[in-house]
């Protein structure tokens, strides 16, 4: 390679460096200075640590770290109902092609679509208590929408249904690049199905399980927003019983106008982001090298 | 082999299990089309079955009455000027990460790609407050910005990891023959890339079309207002009119469906490579 | 390898991502740039979300209007604060903004954000206009008033005949209201509620039962500064009440997870029997019913001077302190209230515009000229939760509603969370609380 000019290289990456100090640098650079600042409008005078005193001693904050950290209960059944359909379509039982279709229509529609139907679903006196009537499981028609306990686990239901799809298609992928033969001796050696999944197909898909477990936590903590926005009707309702980080901050932002606050809770949540940065490279690099 | 071919209690089991996966994943949409389909007092009484009569009227008044279609065409607009510049940006950067030799090369790479893991709404405050002394609220030039850069880490990962496949024997007999790196780029590069292109502009295009938090904050003027913003206050009007919010979902979810069930294997593709991100 | 086409050079991408660099801080300069044209007004506004038409009135106005080009925009309803506060400190706030009464729009006086409107708009306008007394901050006037919100409950008389009850004498007292539930209850119906998942039923609540034992408005202001407290039991005594209705199942089943729409049409459609209502529903659910629903003010247990006043909010437009030429805004302001714009609202919206000049002949809606003749004309009071500062409103107000529905508070519970809210408040923003304060002083002084 000749490089024409040493000035080059740094042209071919001035507009990538431009629009990432624009979008991420400055940002990242201001929520910390706001963070220490009372402000009102766009600026305001220097308070020190009080916006983080002011947060973390609110348990709305707690409440919604709590309620992110409730969602992760989600992943344990999103893993295991990828792995089983991944698994399925994998062995090609009968109709699989259609079945791969369908199955990953949850990730093809938007969120707030989704959430719109779905919340028109499990409406009180909706479809699915209306069902749950009908098979006289009148104890499950519960107030999915407008009870403060079960809200929460009504978004849980709805970030699996959708979620899993990607597990699915991320679990499909690896089972395809997987060595037949190991399987297919197996089976031939007498190996029920349960065997040859638990001690052949599920050690070789250690990687992707992993890095997908760690997308997923990332997903629970930073990228619920649309789910609770749509479904608890803009606020993180009913109460505050399904307000999560993102929308603690979009509310001290927008509704109460208090951006010192919203960055004092940003911050916060980038530092456990960096956190989890290095989980998920160690854990896509693991992926990778399995595959080999 | 003989032995697979007969059914066993084994098989129908796992007929059923997918068949209610297949299921579960469908009675969403079921529900949401059927409902569309059904005039406002069939679906009072009648909310599980198929509707009585089919009735088209919802339909026509989300398509003239309310502004689906103006909405449709705002993300379309933002869509395409994301993706637009973004792969331009994240190509030339690209390229010059995977075929030049430059000082700071690797923490560039490093620096951009672990920009994936930020969470955008750690992003909000400063910059709707930058935003609004600029007065770039509600400007379709200011909602793209934001969005390319959201999408240029991921971009520029996956085409370096792509470019840095391409033979070196090709640039070198491009040198040879006289060819400046923009031309390389260009003619060899990007044409061997294509796949990895496609499948880029297709995450990417889902990713901003599906957006809503950038979009609610950013876009807050009706007439800019993005589908996806469009439906959450769509949802709010007429939420007593559950078979006109259907329709409108149905209305919604069309162009994705449509693209999905016409290209589906660069669909699959792309999911998969954005489900890395 | 094909070598076709120009060459292209680095100077050629230099030049390129020159111009691509130029266009994008043009861009991001453009909508600041300056407007060397003839005058020129910039208005946000909101409330076609409420009262479908206004868009079709606004549009018109603007049309009509030769003193000046207004650029209008219809701001979404979670931003319509925030949206304005920002621009105002940068400097870049629109000459007119629309305004929530209360304290929605007093944060902005006490920020410097608004004009004071004596002087600037002539008074007999600003007067007949009613901007309501939560708009008055020592002793300017800050808006005026744009269209009325009577509020008050509604019942079905359908329902109420089949019950055995007076369909034309509601109940106006607590125990009364709780016979008539009774009553409705045992006849098949259910009784009272509405939706409540997106929490303004709740706020609704307060706005009617809070008052009840309060003598004037700034006394409420005094609880929400945590001057006065909200464990005392007169002051959350209403919530008890609430607490009251849900443990005698008299609240409908699906309140909590039905929104506050279609919560209301419940009401009209005779699957309830008492609901809580906004005045601009009145003139299409009288037809819809052919006059068959019925308004009362919400029966009394409250012993505060305010107790049974009819409530009538009013949401209003403003004068920004960016306003390049104020007196250019308050012409246009001005013209809004001419007879021609008042009649002009009333064809594009069917609702009543708030000006006491306002020729009422037109209404041909016996219940609506009614409403207007006991709601509008008569001595009322505001809307109590305009003074609610937002945070309260986020954490307390819709919360308490939304819980004690559910049954998961009880009504002392919830006077504990009001207060202890209260006190965040404070915390969250102490440069309000003397603001506060003082206002406390406009609003105790006598109608």
């Amino acid at each position: 390679m000749n490089p024409s000019s040493r000035l080059t290289p740094y042209l071919y990456v001035m507009p990538l460096l431009a629009l990432l100090a624009f979008v991420f640098g400055y940002p990242l650079i201001r929520i910390f200075e706001f963070s220490f600042k009372m402000v009102r409008g766009i600026n305001g005078p220097w308070i020190g640590f009080r916006n983080y005193e002011l947060v973390l001693t609110q348990s709305l904050f707690w409440e919604s770290i709590l309620h992110n950290l409730q969602l992760l209960l989600a992943i344990p059944a999103m893993v295991i109902i990828s792995l089983l359909v991944s698994i399925l379509l994998y062995e090609r039982v009968a109709g699989w092609r259609i079945y791969r279709i369908i199955v990953f229509v949850p990730f093809v529609l938007a969120i707030p679509i989704i959430a719109v139907v779905m919340k028109r679903m499990f409406q009180f006196s909706g479809p699915v208590n209306e069902f749950l009537r009908w098979l006289s499981l009148d104890f499950l028609a519960l107030d999915w929408i407008g009870s403060s306990d079960v809200a929460l686990w009504t978004v849980m239901i709805l970030i699996i249904w959708r979620e899993s799809a990607l597990g699915i298609i991320l679990f499909l992928a690896r089972l395809l690049s997987l060595d037949e033969s190991m399987i297919e001796a197996a089976r031939l050696e007498g190996a029920s199905w349960w065997q040859r999944v638990w001690y052949i197909i599920l050690p070789q898909m250690r990687g992707v399980i992993e890095f997908f477990v760690v997308v997923s936590v990332i997903t629970m903590l930073a990228a619920v927003f649309a789910y609770v926005f749509v479904m608890g009707g803009g606020r993180g309702g009913p109460g505050t019983s399904t307000t999560v980080v993102e929308l603690y901050i979009f509310n001290a932002l927008i509704r109460t106008s208090l951006p010192g606050i919203a960055s004092a809770a940003s911050v916060l949540l980038f530092l456990v982001s960096v956190l989890l940065i290095f989980p998920l490279f160690s854990a896509r690099r693991r992926a990778r090298e399995q595959e080999g | 082999m003989t032995a697979a071919r007969l059914p066993r209690a084994g098989d129908a089991l796992k007929q059923g299990v997918l068949l209610l996966a297949a299921f579960m994943a469908l009675v969403p949409t079921l529900f949401m089309v059927l409902t569309a389909l059904k005039s406002d007092e069939d679906h009072a009484i009648n909310k599980l079955g198929l509707p009585e009569t089919i009735v088209t009227e919802h339909f026509r008044s989300v398509l003239i009455d309310s502004p689906f279609l103006a909405w449709m065409a705002n993300s379309f607009i933002l869509v395409a000027g994301a993706v637009l510049l973004g792969t331009i940006v994240s190509c030339l950067a690209a390229y010059a990460i995977a075929c030049m030799e430059f000082r700071g090369r690797d923490t560039l790479l490093a620096a951009s790609t672990s920009l994936m893991a930020v969470p955008p709404i750690v992003m909000i405050v400063p910059l709707f407050v930058l935003y609004t002394q600029l007065g770039l609220i509600s400007t379709y030039q200011g909602a793209i910005i934001i969005y390319a850069g959201l999408i240029t880490p991921f971009s520029v990962y996956l085409l370096t990891t792509f470019f840095r496949t391409v033979p070196k024997e090709l640039f070198e007999s491009a040198h040879i023959d006289g060819a400046g790196h923009f031309l390389i780029l260009l003619k060899i590069v990007l044409p061997l890339s294509l796949p990895a292109l496609v499948t880029l502009v297709v995450v990417n295009s889902l990713y901003v079309w599906n957006d809503l938090l950038i979009a609610i904050i950013f876009l807050q003027e009706d007439s800019k207002r993005t589908l996806m913003a469009g439906i959450s206050v769509f949802q709010g009007r007429y939420n007593n009119q559950v078979p006109l919010t259907m329709a409108g979902m149905v209305i919604a979810s069309a162009p994705m469906f449509i693209l999905y069930v016409t290209f589906q294997k660069h669909f699959i593709r792309g999911l998969m490579a954005g489900a890395i991100k | 390898m094909k070598k076709s086409g120009p060459n292209i050079s680095r100077r050629d991408l230099i030049r390129t991502s020159g111009v691509l660099g130029a266009s994008a801080a043009m861009g991001g300069l453009l909508p600041m740039g300056a407007h060397a044209q003839a005058k020129t007004l910039d208005m946000w506004w909101w409330g076609e979300q409420e009262l479908p038409g206004l868009q079709a009135f606004v549009d018109g106005s603007i049309a009509a209007y030769k003193d000046a080009t207004v650029k209008s925009m219809l701001q979404d309803t979670a931003v319509v604060i925030s949206q304005f506060q920002t621009a105002a400190a940068a400097g870049n706030a629109p000459d007119v903004q629309y305004l929530w009464n209360g304290i929605y729009h007093m944060e902005s006086v006490w920020l410097g954000y608004l004009k004071g409107l004596k002087g600037l708009v002539k008074d007999e306008v600003i007067t007949a206009s009613n901007p309501t007394q939560l708009s008055h901050f020592g002793g300017d006037i800050y808006r005026l008033g744009w269209y009325p919100l009577p509020m008050f409950w509604c019942y079905n008389k359908v329902l109420f005949e089949k019950a055995g009850l007076d369909p034309e004498a509601p109940p106006a007292t607590w125990e009364a209201l709780l016979d008539a539930c009774e009553k409705l209850k045992s006849s098949g119906v259910e009784a009272l509620g509405g939706g409540i998942q997106d929490g303004y039923w709740g706020e609704w609540y307060i706005s009617h039962s809070l008052p009840q034992n309060l003598d004037t408005l700034g006394e409420a202001v005094e609880l929400f500064i945590g001057d006065k407290d909200f464990r005392e039991p007169k002051y959350h005594d209403h919530w008890k009440r609430l607490e009251e209705l849900k443990t005698r199942g008299f609240l409908n089943k699906d309140m909590s997870s039905l929104e506050l729409y279609p919560g209301i049409d419940l009401v009209v459609a005779g699957k309830l029997g008492i609901g809580q209502t906004i005045g601009t529903r009145l003139p299409a659910d009288s037809k819809a019913t052919g006059g068959k629903i019925g308004y009362m003010t919400m029966p009394v247990f409250g012993k505060g001077k305010l107790a049974g006043q009819p409530i009538v909010d009013v949401q209003g437009l403003g004068i920004s302190s960016n306003a390049e030429s104020p007196a250019d805004a308050a012409a246009f302001l001005e013209y809004l209230n001419s007879p021609e714009r008042l009649k002009a609202f009333w064809d594009a919206t069917g609702w009543l515009p708030s000006n006491t000049t306002f020729d009422a002949s037109v209404i041909k809606d016996e219940s609506v000229r009614k409403m207007w003749e006991n709601w509008g004309l008569k001595p009322n009071i505001s809307n109590v939760t305009n003074l609610v500062p937002g945070q309260f409103y986020e954490r307390a107000a819709i919360p308490t509603g939304q819980q004690i529905v559910q049954g998961s508070m009880t009504g002392e519970q919830a006077g504990e969370l009001a207060a202890s809210v209260a006190k965040e408040w404070r915390e969250f923003n102490p440069d309000m609380v003397e603001n506060y304060r003082k206002w406390a002083v406009d609003l105790s002084k006598p109608t």
